[in-house]
């Protein structure tokens, strides 16, 4: 029993309710005896300041939940409790059986139902259930599946009732969710309260995956060894793309969504740089009408043409299977005591919550009869599509409506118990507050049967009487806690330190998509950072020369800023910067923190974080939370107007994250091709951004040459470099010699040409007879222009004042450059055209395929 | 009455298409008064995978891959069929309608289960409430279920105006009854939904129709259509073809090629494509009659509505196969 001062003495459960550590008469149940203890010695406070730490983490692994319809913060930091769900071993061990029996008996139906289908013939399931269901897709009964494995993932939502007893509330069998979202509690759990993991004995997650993983291989079309896997996710806007990511990097599993696969031959290929390669297994995360809009819906963009007759021919394993969807519906609750029975022989183990289905005359006349005690849901969709009516909340009227509703069309509607979900003890600051609990566990296919994660994904309701438990909503989420009673095993896959995670695993494995991303990327971090040492220039100045003589070179400062921002101040060109303070403080805030500007910085930060979060499965964990502190200091910053001294302090506390990605990027990184798309992409920028700032500050007509060249040296970040080498004056030759031609000068022209030509002759490429490629032949022609190029003349001046020799050759660069990118993007990056389906328009463009957690 | 078919549909494309799938349900199926004397389905460029399956549906289906970059693609289907009369239809001897419905509910037989799935709503022909009114002037209590289908296949005819222009493959069935107007495909979709809004068995036949020329013109080639119609069930006659387009019990007049629960079920062709940018599809059918020493129609009877349409297409608006083929 808690003694002193434990959080447990204030916790009061809510009447008429299970309660998770209490029972009836306040005692505690004894699996939590160790835990409570523990919160007990640690106390509130530094449970609160842990769990300060644990936020972070959660919020620099990006641990993350997209909310739809939530147009600006998307992106929802994943929300968790600290107290976890304690279940005892012996009580476990009862469900762990049950859920593997009613996986075993989901498997043999959907087998049955995409073969003989004799459960109907005979009577044991309704043909109208399956009939009726818009998630039968008969193409998929083409599909016979490797062994007969259907279900390889299953998840199930399960809840108490008041009597302690679990129910099945709910069976995801096609590409069930959140079990990434569960190893990612662990991973905060037990680093945030180590002792108290140790000492409670927890049961390890690992083995689930472990086992996950060997069966998705051994289930490879013929057997074939060490397969290739993908996990098919439907792309970054699905609400858990955070999981698809995180799951497949730590599977070892290659993330593609629809568009980087193709079908050939009845083969399945993963369009990679070095071509199409072969893909024996799909764990798919895409709901099963979108995964084909040849055969399913035609409408997807999320899909694989063909991707069916692939599976029909039996040369890919999708799991789950094409067509399980068809189980996964409300409709199909009420069959599953009898279908039980007739597999298996036995009871079924653990009971689901009553359910009714209206399209039986007798189970309809119950529900009409009781519809004011009954939840009302849509037989065959999901609650994102048709969200449950509670009968005891309406009025009269309103449930004569809704009887004529059930009426028109009985097939669609099911009655379902009122479930009273049993609570859970909440951290509220201080305290423990009770919360409504649903449990969703997960059973995976092994070679003989099936085995359970001991633990899952525990959801909690927002507030205390809220009866509908959903992230979309705003509920959180717990670690489950199962106790051992045996010594823990201690097999893990994770790697042991997480800033060790490399870049890409197999270079020949790199999806086109991800290298477009990678050299996106890399452009934006560049822009992003020059812009940074820009605008610090520029603010540098402003607060100087404020004591100082007016600086000539800064309206062309803020002429090169409207050039790389397209945009430009109001009211026109700032000529006279010391006279309009006002007005550049204005400029510089639309050009730093302007949302719709874009290519403003915070624009920058945002697409930087996309794109990082694109490839969360091939960066690693330090380089995604440098990508996401950029954004998120910036957001942050954007709220509240600065003056110009917050401004440089913002902007010298930016360079740090930036330094600090270049210095990952060549440090950290695996130099696959993930890595040199990366590179690429940034020397391409930082090529057209010195070209730029050179023609801005030392092609014009100037009376004043040298703090015009003094800035260049600066905004370049080469004064240093100069200073060292030349110890004189500052002059325009030896500036556009280090500027332009020194190619040992990581900022100049030549630098950036000669990298982009060293990583393009190690691209893969078709033999072409010895020939260059066009990209080589491209690049070659640049950097020989450049070398061959004479300092003494473009320093030149001609009758006008002007170097219109550099101009030009300036010109002529960033024109090259800018088709040199488009040669790349059309040879690696747009292998994903797209895909037109010529039968029928698209019905719904924006419809995913999703599932809710 | 014998026939030469062909039925082309060609998708000329802007620039090379990389890739081509194609799910083709142009494969006519055995038909108890059809005999093909022979058929063949070409497909140019020859597809690297082709590939003949049995539908769920019982249909022959096939898949066609192309992979080498293509500018056009051309699926032509030819062949020689023999139409033999059907069965006259005796309406009243059919089964009360009520009985049907009830009847299925527990028919655990082939037929019976297979005929079941029908019942229920597809996408394309689901079983309106708005519908029932509708429906039920026809399906009076008690009336024999052949009787009636007839009766509210003439009523479509009637109500319905023949309107090419009015509908596309996405104009839904409650659009179509709404308006009062659209083409074949719309109308065998109607009374199917009808249909099922009784909880009625009824599926969606595709094939072609024998077009008759105006009296003293030649027979135009190639400006036939593909053709869809209705079918009902009942147990004791099996499945029952109306025509709600042309207010005709099918007869020799019609080929059958398919069935299914609704148009996308067995959609002539369909096809994803990898690039291609702008396309045009362009359709032409030809029903060709061998044995002309046949009955003229009868006078007075309507000339059947078929029209076949070949219309450029821009991208900005992807053109559905029927929009262009317009099935009528």
């Amino acid at each position: 029993m808690p003694t002193i001062n434990s959080p447990a003495n204030d916790y009061s459960p809510l009447a008429g309710t299970y309660d998770e550590l209490l029972d009836a008469s306040g005692n505690m149940h004894p699996q939590w005896g160790k835990l409570v203890e523990g919160f007990a010695q640690m106390g509130a406070q530094t449970v609160n300041s842990r769990w300060v730490n644990a936020q972070r983490l959660i919020q620099d692994n990006g641990v993350t939940y997209n909310v739809y319809g939530d147009p600006h913060g998307m992106e929802r930091p994943w929300a968790l409790d600290p107290v976890p769900l304690v279940i005892a071993h012996d009580e476990w061990a009862k469900l762990e059986k049950a859920l593997i029996q009613r996986a075993f008996v989901l498997n043999h139906v959907l087998t049955n139902l995409h073969g003989s289908r004799s459960l109907i013939t005979s009577n044991v399931l309704p043909a109208d259930m399956v009939y009726a269901n818009p998630h039968f897709l008969r193409p998929c009964t083409a599909i016979r599946q490797r062994k007969d494995q259907h279900l390889v993932l299953y998840g199930v939502d399960i809840a108490r009732n008041p009597a302690g007893q679990w129910w099945v509330v709910d069976d995801r069998t096609q590409a069930p969710s959140g079990a990434g979202y569960a190893l990612e509690n662990r991973v905060v759990m037990s680093r945030t309260f180590p002792n108290l993991f140790r000492q409670c004995g927890v049961q390890r997650l690992a083995m689930f995956f472990s086992k996950l993983r060997e069966t998705l291989a051994h289930l490879a079309p013929q057997g074939r060894d060490n397969p290739r896997i993908v996990l098919l996710t439907p792309g970054p806007y699905n609400e858990t793309y955070f999981e698809h990511a995180y799951l497949a990097r730590y599977l070892g599993f290659t993330l593609a969504e629809g568009g980087d696969l193709a079908v050939r031959n009845n083969k399945v290929y993963l369009k990679t740089l070095s071509g199409l390669q072969r893909v024996d297994v799909i764990l798919r995360r895409l709901d099963d009408e979108y995964c084909d809009p040849l055969e399913l819906r035609n409408d997807s963009q999320l899909g694989v043409a063909g991707l069916v007759q692939a599976a029909a021919a039996g040369e890919v394993t999708i799991a789950n299977a094409l067509g399980s969807g068809v189980i996964e519906t409300p409709a199909f609750m009420p069959f599953f005591r009898s279908l039980c029975r007739k597999i298996t022989g036995e009871e079924a183990l653990l009971p689901s919550v009553a359910t009714w289905w209206c399209g039986h005359q007798q189970a309809r006349t119950y529900v009409l009869e009781h519809l004011h005690e009954l939840v009302i849901k849509s037989a065959f969709d999901g609650p994102h599509k048709t969200p449950p009516i509670f009968g005891q909340s309406l009025t009269k009227p309103q449930i004569d409506e809704l009887k004529a509703k059930i009426l028109a069309n009985p097939h669609h509607y099911i009655g379902q118990e009122s479930v009273t979900l049993s609570t859970v003890p909440t951290w509220q600051g201080d305290c423990l507050v009770p919360r409504h609990l649903l449990l969703r566990v997960y059973v995976a296919a092994t070679e003989d049967g099936y085995t359970v994660m001991p633990g899952g994904l525990s959801r909690i309701s927002s507030a205390q009487d809220s009866k509908i438990i959903s992230m979309q909503k705003g509920g959180g989420s717990k670690d489950a806690w199962v106790l051992s009673d045996g010594p823990v095993n201690m097999f893990s896959l994770l790697p042991t330190d997480v800033s060790n995670v490399k870049l890409a695993r197999q270079t020949q494995d790199l999806p086109s998509r991800v290298a477009d991303t990678m050299f996106w990327l890399g452009r934006y971090v560049e822009r992003a950072e020059s812009l940074v040492r820009l605008c610090r220039s520029i603010i540098q100045r402003m607060i100087d020369q404020v004591m100082e003589e007016s600086c000539p070179e800064l309206p062309r400062l803020f002429t090169l800023l409207g050039r790389k921002t397209f945009a430009t101040p109001e009211n026109g060109p700032i000529q006279s910067p010391l006279e309009e303070y006002d007005r550049v403080i204005g400029y510089l805030q639309m050009v730093l923190f302007e949302r719709e500007l874009d290519f403003g910085l915070l624009s920058m930060a945002h697409h930087i974080r996309r794109l990082g979060s694109v490839v969360r499965d091939r960066i690693s964990l330090d380089t995604w939370r440098i990508l996401s502190q950029i954004d998120r200091r910036l957001s942050q910053a954007a709220v509240t107007p600065l003056d110009m001294t917050e401004q440089l302090e913002l902007l010298d506390e930016l360079l740090v994250p930036f330094t600090a990605f270049a210095g990952f990027s060549h440090e950290s990184m695996t130099q696959g091709q993930g890595w040199r798309f990366l590179m690429m992409g940034r020397r391409v920028e930082r090529a057209l951004f010195t070209a730029t700032l050179l023609d801005e500050l030392v092609v014009p007509q100037e009376e004043h040459e040298l703090p015009m060249l003094d800035a260049a040296l600066e905004i370049a970040s080469s004064n240093m470099t100069y200073r060292s080498r030349y110890q004189t004056t500052v002059a325009a030759l030896p500036v556009l010699d280090l500027l332009l031609i020194d190619e040992t000068n990581p900022q100049s022209v030549g630098f950036q040409l000669n990298e982009l030509s060293r990583h393009i002759d190690t691209l893969p490429r078709e033999i072409l007879d010895g020939q260059r490629t066009s990209e080589q032949k491209h690049i070659l022609k640049l950097l020989s222009e450049l070398r061959l190029a004479d300092v003494q003349q473009l320093s030149q001046r001609d009758s006008l004042g002007r170097r219109s020799e550099l101009s030009d050759l300036l010109n002529r660069l960033v024109s090259e450059l800018l088709e040199l990118n488009d040669q790349l993007t059309q040879r690696y990056l747009v292998h994903a055209q797209p895909l037109q389906s010529l039968s029928v328009t698209s019905l719904n463009p924006q419809s995913l395929g999703m599932e809710a957690v | 009455m014998q026939y030469r078919l062909t039925h082309i549909t060609e998708y000329h494309y802007g620039v090379a298409a990389t890739v081509s799938h194609s799910a083709v349900h142009m494969l006519p199926r055995e038909v108890s008064n059809q005999t093909w004397q022979n058929f063949d389905l070409i497909i140019t460029p020859t597809p690297d995978v082709f590939q003949k399956h049995v539908d769920f549906f019982g249909n022959s289906a096939a898949f066609a891959a192309v992979q080498q970059p293509h500018k056009q693609l051309i699926i032509k289907l030819v062949g020689t069929v023999d139409v033999q009369p059907r069965q006259p239809l005796l309406q009243n001897m059919s089964r009360p309608w009520e009985q049907v419905r009830d009847k299925l509910i527990t028919d655990l037989t082939n037929d019976g289960l297979d005929a079941y799935q029908y019942c229920f709503d597809s996408p394309l022909a689901p079983g309106l409430q708005m519908l029932q009114a509708y429906t039920l002037k026809s399906f009076t209590p008690g009336r024999p279920i052949l009787d009636a289908a007839k009766d509210l296949s003439e009523r479509i005819h009637v109500d319905f105006k023949f309107d090419p222009t009015s509908t596309t493959i996405l104009t839904t069935v409650q659009k179509v009854f709404e308006q009062r107007s659209g083409v074949c495909q719309d109308f065998a979709h109607l009374m199917i939904a009808c249909l099922r809004s009784l909880d009625l068995p009824a599926r969606y036949v595709s094939g072609y129709l024998r077009t008759y020329p105006p009296p003293g013109k030649p027979r135009l080639i190639g400006a036939d259509a593909s053709h869809a119609w209705a079918a009902v069930y009942c147990p004791d006659n099996g499945w029952v073809d109306f025509d709600p387009t042309n207010s005709q019990i099918v007869n020799n007049d019609h080929i059958t090629l398919a069935w299914g629960r609704d148009f996308e079920d067995v959609s002539p062709v369909k096809g994803v494509v990898l690039g291609g940018g702008n396309h045009q599809i362009r359709v032409s059918v030809d029903v060709e009659p061998l044995n002309t020493s046949t009955l003229a129609p009868v006078v007075g009877q309507n000339m059947s509505q078929s029209q076949s349409q070949s219309q450029p297409s821009t991208q900005s608006q992807l053109p559905s196969q029927s929009q262009s083929q317009n099935v009528n």
